[in-house]
């Protein structure tokens, strides 16, 4: 097997939570996706051992879903949302200027594997179009100035943990909604931050 | 049987059973409507949208698909409304877009779906005029399967099939949206033992067989239904041929038997036919070599032997016979002797099983209407496949499975209760009271049970069955399928007295006892545990004569072989199946040289010995075959050929069996069959021959820890015998056993009883296993 122990763990933690083993394919995916940035045949062979189905079932899940990745990402997946809001408040400038200043296509990862970039459909934030995405933090109100600010942060600082509360207070704008929760926890791989994945972390 | 429901359809009322999918109400009712994806024998899907109707709801009439739509009382339904048409015609263009429309090279052009249904339902032109999604032409995605996915119309019922009915899902869906394909993992092939199936489940030319590819067009096909006598199931296929060669086999829906799946050797285990090696003419051996003569000759020679009446004959019969072939040999035993004859199966599995007059003998149909299935048997997946797909099936709707000892290893992935070593020995010893199993009997006390049970090794007792057998007699309102696996065996047991199996055979048969013996359609020196007695013992008779297709290790041994012709298409006759229902067996092509039927052989012969010879037809063997039924329920020719009959007829008859009893012999080597093996038809059948040929073993766990097996490749030694072989580490076996394919080439010569040397390669002392 190609995961270690403690991988391992948290995937039986996991499993333990679903009545149905197969039900942890999910989850599980993710995990795979924060090892390694994608999902790797490798971990397929893996998951679908643990939970009992074949390696082409867990291939067609794992390739249903935008969110899991069939190439390796850079260390940044950088998503622009490209649908009705964000795109009437000029998301359009703001791709441009990321594709710019990145060097990159649709679905490309730069050689140095720093950042992949992505235009995609509607990530729930049109009260804050356009919004951008870092390794899914949430960043709203984001100017194509401001885009192009964050992707050089993170290129000079490359933080281990991007949050989206840090992020939306340097380079966002206007936000759907107010919280007024201060949430200083961000994700610590491509995969989503989830607590009980320990793809999160507090940045200190 | 609940209240019947009434519906409305274009204007015409029809009646269902509740709970039916209006599409299927409808066909039982004349009236077809469209589909790709939906198909009777699996759940239902909406995927393709083929079969939309416009339903009255309260809101108006909508459109539905019908076959996810249940049927309701009062329901109100139109199949034919120009709503209905324009969807269909909208469909079939949203299909047709991606699709290749390469049917001048298609194999299915002339039989698919898709054409048909474009004719029928489609609209006239295409609107697309953009780029259609390519990908890469045929891919192999097993040895014997090519999937073209620019055909595909994503209609799942490929993947439906195996992940619902035969249960190995190794292809799915991958990618989505316009993207979407059928795979499966890299490296990890669809290596199913059904896979043919979902090649002729494609309601496009998708999926296509390496066997049939480019062969023909369906026009020029010409079609018999018949019974394949690859295993006892005797599952309904249809045979297929052009220009007098062989050239395809399907299923055939028959309900109570294959409901419409075969098995993929059944299916692909008929290209022997076309070989160049078959025997077209009898040979004789002459100074230790074989030379051909004509069948005149054979007769005359052979006449001369049998008129003396001292001669004592024999006769060993294989399972690929028909039911007339059978009682061809029997008038001939009856004729020439005056001592009562026994006839020698090529079974080393044969025992006496359980037919006594207080059992009731059970139908494959039992098994979906039982509470529970009792399964103690050869590896059913391997020895009658479909018979394991049935089982499958019962499972999934709810009936409850008890599986006993290791050879069922896929069965007892799904069993709710599993015997392995602590009940079951390795050698399948009971060594426990089944009586004292708290779990059996919380299953099986007291209720409606299947019994199927049979012999899981040569080297196992009658007796340990035979508990299990009382156990269930005493407790349980039980019905039994006696599962001896191999093709007519219930042909056999339905036409012959007095049969004995390859044990027997060993112990009866010498130079004192038989002068003359019959060998037909049996290598046993090729597959059994015997084959080293056997094949001394046939080379110290006098004459030996083998009828078969082509010769091999056993017919070497003959001083003459006849060359007969196949039951696979080139004979006709009947065949009994597990269940004792006896179907036809059809003629489709002639067969090459002087080859003749097993019965017209022997009734040749016969009249040319100049013996009174009362059944000289097909016809009149036909007859004598079932001459102790009354005319209304015998399954003669006249009676199968009715309309009504073409499934079969069951007569459940008690065979008599007189294989003496076996008592155990304890070895670390479990001897089992694969579906492919190294027989001589497998070795002849191009597209499968190479899953066959793989001399392997499977070791448990334990041994190969303990010996630090860990190259892959060992060599076992017995005597002057040295074969190597790679070996497989099984989690499933038990501690201390290996599983020997007795059907791959070389692994037969050992005498698995004695002891066997294992010697890993690289590593180099041996190490002593017995
Ligand atoms: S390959 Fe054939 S059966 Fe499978 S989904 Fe495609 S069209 Fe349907
Ligand atoms: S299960 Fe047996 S009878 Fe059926 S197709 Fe396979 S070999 Fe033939
Ligand atoms: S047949 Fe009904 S949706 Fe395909």
């Amino acid at each position: 097997m190609s995961w270690d122990d403690k991988l391992l763990k948290q995937a039986k933690k996991i499993i333990k939570l679903y009545p149905q083993k197969r039900s942890a394919i999910g989850p599980l995916l993710h995990l795979a996706q924060s090892k390694d940035g994608y999902i790797s045949d490798d971990s397929i062979a893996v998951i679908s051992e643990l939970v009992g189905i074949t390696e082409v079932q867990v291939k067609s899940v794992s390739t249903f879903y935008s969110m899991y990745k069939q190439e390796p990402t850079g260390k940044y997946l950088l998503s622009v949302c490209k649908s009705i809001s964000c795109e009437i408040n000029n998301s359009s400038e703001v791709i441009n200027k990321v594709q710019e200043f990145t060097g990159l296509n649709n679905n490309e990862t730069d050689e140095e594997k720093l950042f992949t970039f992505e235009a995609v459909e509607c990530i729930g934030a049109c009260g804050g179009a356009p919004a951008v995405q870092v390794n899914y933090e949430t960043v709203e109100g984001v100017t194509s100035e401001n885009a192009v600010n964050l992707c050089k942060w993170l290129k000079e600082t490359k933080p281990e943990v991007v949050v989206a509360d840090e992020m939306q207070e340097n380079f966002g704008g206007i936000k759907s909604f107010d919280w007024a929760i201060q949430d200083s926890s961000g994700a610590t791989s491509t995969a989503p931050g989830f607590q009980t994945l320990k793809t999160t972390k507090v940045k200190k | 049987m609940s209240e019947k429901v009434n519906l409305n359809v274009n204007g015409i009322e029809i009646e269902s059973d509740p709970n039916k999918l209006l599409i299927e109400a409808c066909e039982d009712s004349g009236i077809h409507i469209p589909r790709f994806c939906w198909h009777k024998r699996l759940d239902p899907v909406g995927m393709c949208r083929m079969c939309l109707v416009e339903v009255e709801t309260p809101r108006g009439k909508i459109l539905v698909p019908s076959c996810t739509t249940e049927v309701g009382d009062e329901m109100v339904v139109d199949t034919e409304s120009d709503v209905v048409k324009k969807a269909q015609e909208g469909v079939l263009e949203f299909l047709l877009i991606n699709h290749p429309l390469d049917c001048p090279i298609c194999d299915k052009a002339g039989e698919c779906p898709l054409q048909d249904q474009t004719m029928a339902y489609g609209p006239g032109e295409s609107r697309f005029v953009e780029e259609k999604r390519h990908f890469e032409k045929p891919i192999n995605i097993s040895e014997i399967i090519l999937l073209d996915r620019e055909r595909c119309i994503l209609c799942a019922r490929c993947t439906r099939f195996s992940d619902e009915i035969s249960g190995d899902p190794l292809i799915e869906f991958i990618q989505r949206g316009n993207k979407t394909e059928v795979n499966t993992f890299p490296n990890e092939p669809f290596r199913s033992y059904f896979s043919g199936n979902t090649v002729q489940i494609c309601p496009v030319g998708a999926l296509t067989s390496t066997s049939y590819r480019f062969k023909a067009r369906p026009w020029d096909l010409k079609s018999t239904r018949s019974t394949c006598n690859g295993c006892s199931m005797g599952c309904s296929i249809e045979l297929n041929s052009s220009q007098n060669k062989m050239l395809r086999i399907l299923g055939v829906d028959n309900d109570a038997v294959n409901q419409g799946w075969i098995c993929d050797k059944g299916r692909y285990n008929f290209e022997y036919l076309n070989s160049d090696s078959r025997l077209k003419n009898p040979l004789k051996k002459m100074d230790n070599e074989f030379v051909e003569i004509e069948i005149q000759d054979v007769y005359s020679e052979l006449s001369e032997v049998i008129k003396d009446k001292q001669t004592k004959v024999n006769f060993l019969l294989g399972s690929n016979l028909t039911n007339e072939d059978y009682v061809a040999f029997r008038e001939f035993s009856e004729i020439i002797s005056q001592s009562e004859k026994s006839f020698y199966l090529n079974d080393d599995l044969l025992f006496k099983g359980f037919f006594g007059d207080n059992i009731e003998l059970a139908k494959i149909d039992d098994l979906n209407s039982s509470d529970a299935i009792v399964v103690w048997a050869e590896d059913l997946k391997e020895k009658i496949p479909v018979l394991y797909l049935r089982i499958r099936q019962a499972v999934k709707n709810g009936v409850k499975l008890v599986v006993f000892g290791h050879t069922n290893e896929t069965l007892s992935d799904i069993a709710d209760v599993y015997y392995g070593k602590e009940t079951v020995s390795e050698n399948f010893e009971i060594v426990k009271d089944v009586s004292k199993l708290k779990e059996i009997k919380d299953l099986v006390i007291g209720k409606n049970i299947t019994a199927i049970l049979g012999k899981a090794t040569p080297y196992q007792s009658d007796e340990s069955v035979t508990k299990l057998f009382e156990f269930l007699n005493l407790n349980t309102n039980s019905k039994v399928l006696n599962a001896y696996s191999k093709g007519n065996t219930y042909g056999a047991f339905k036409t012959l007295e007095n049969v004995k199996g390859l044990n027997d055979f060993v112990n009866d048969i010498s130079k004192e006892s038989t002068d003359l013996l019959f060998i037909v359609g049996a290598d046993p020196v090729g597959r059994s545990v015997y084959s080293n007695q056997i094949k001394s013992i046939i080379k110290g008779l006098d004459i030996v004569v083998s009828l078969d297709n082509f010769n091999h290790e056993t017919s070497e041994q003959a001083n003459f072989v006849i060359p007969i012709s196949s039951t696979l298409g080139e004979k006709e006759g009947t065949f009994t199946n597990i269940e004792f229902r006896t179907s036809r067996i059809d003629k489709l092509v002639p067969s090459p040289g002087q080859t003749v039927s097993d019965w017209e052989f022997i009734t040749s012969l016969m009249n040319f010995a100049g013996l009174t010879v009362k059944t000289n037809s097909l016809e009149d063997l036909n007859t004598k075959a079932y001459e102790n039924l009354e005319d209304s329920v015998s399954p003669v020719f006249d009676n199968l050929d009715k309309p009504s009959n073409l499934d079969g007829m069951v007569n459940v008859s008690k065979p008599k069996i007189s294989s003496s009893v076996r008592t155990l012999i304890k070895t670390m080597f479990f001897t089992g069959e694969k579906l492919y093996g190294d027989s001589v038809t497998v070795r002849h059948s191009d597209s499968i021959s190479l899953l066959g040929s793989k001399k392997y073993i499977e070791v448990s766990e334990s041994l190969a820890e303990k010996y630090n097996l860990t190259s892959g490749k060992c060599t076992l030694i017995q005597d002057e015998l040295e074969v190597t072989v790679s070996y497989e580490v099984s989690k499933s076996l038990p501690n201390d056993l290996i599983y020997v394919p007795k059907n791959r080439r070389d692994l037969n010569k050992f005498d698995f009883s004695r002891e066997i040397n294992i010697i890993p390669s690289q590593v180099k002392e041996a190490l002593n296993v017995n």
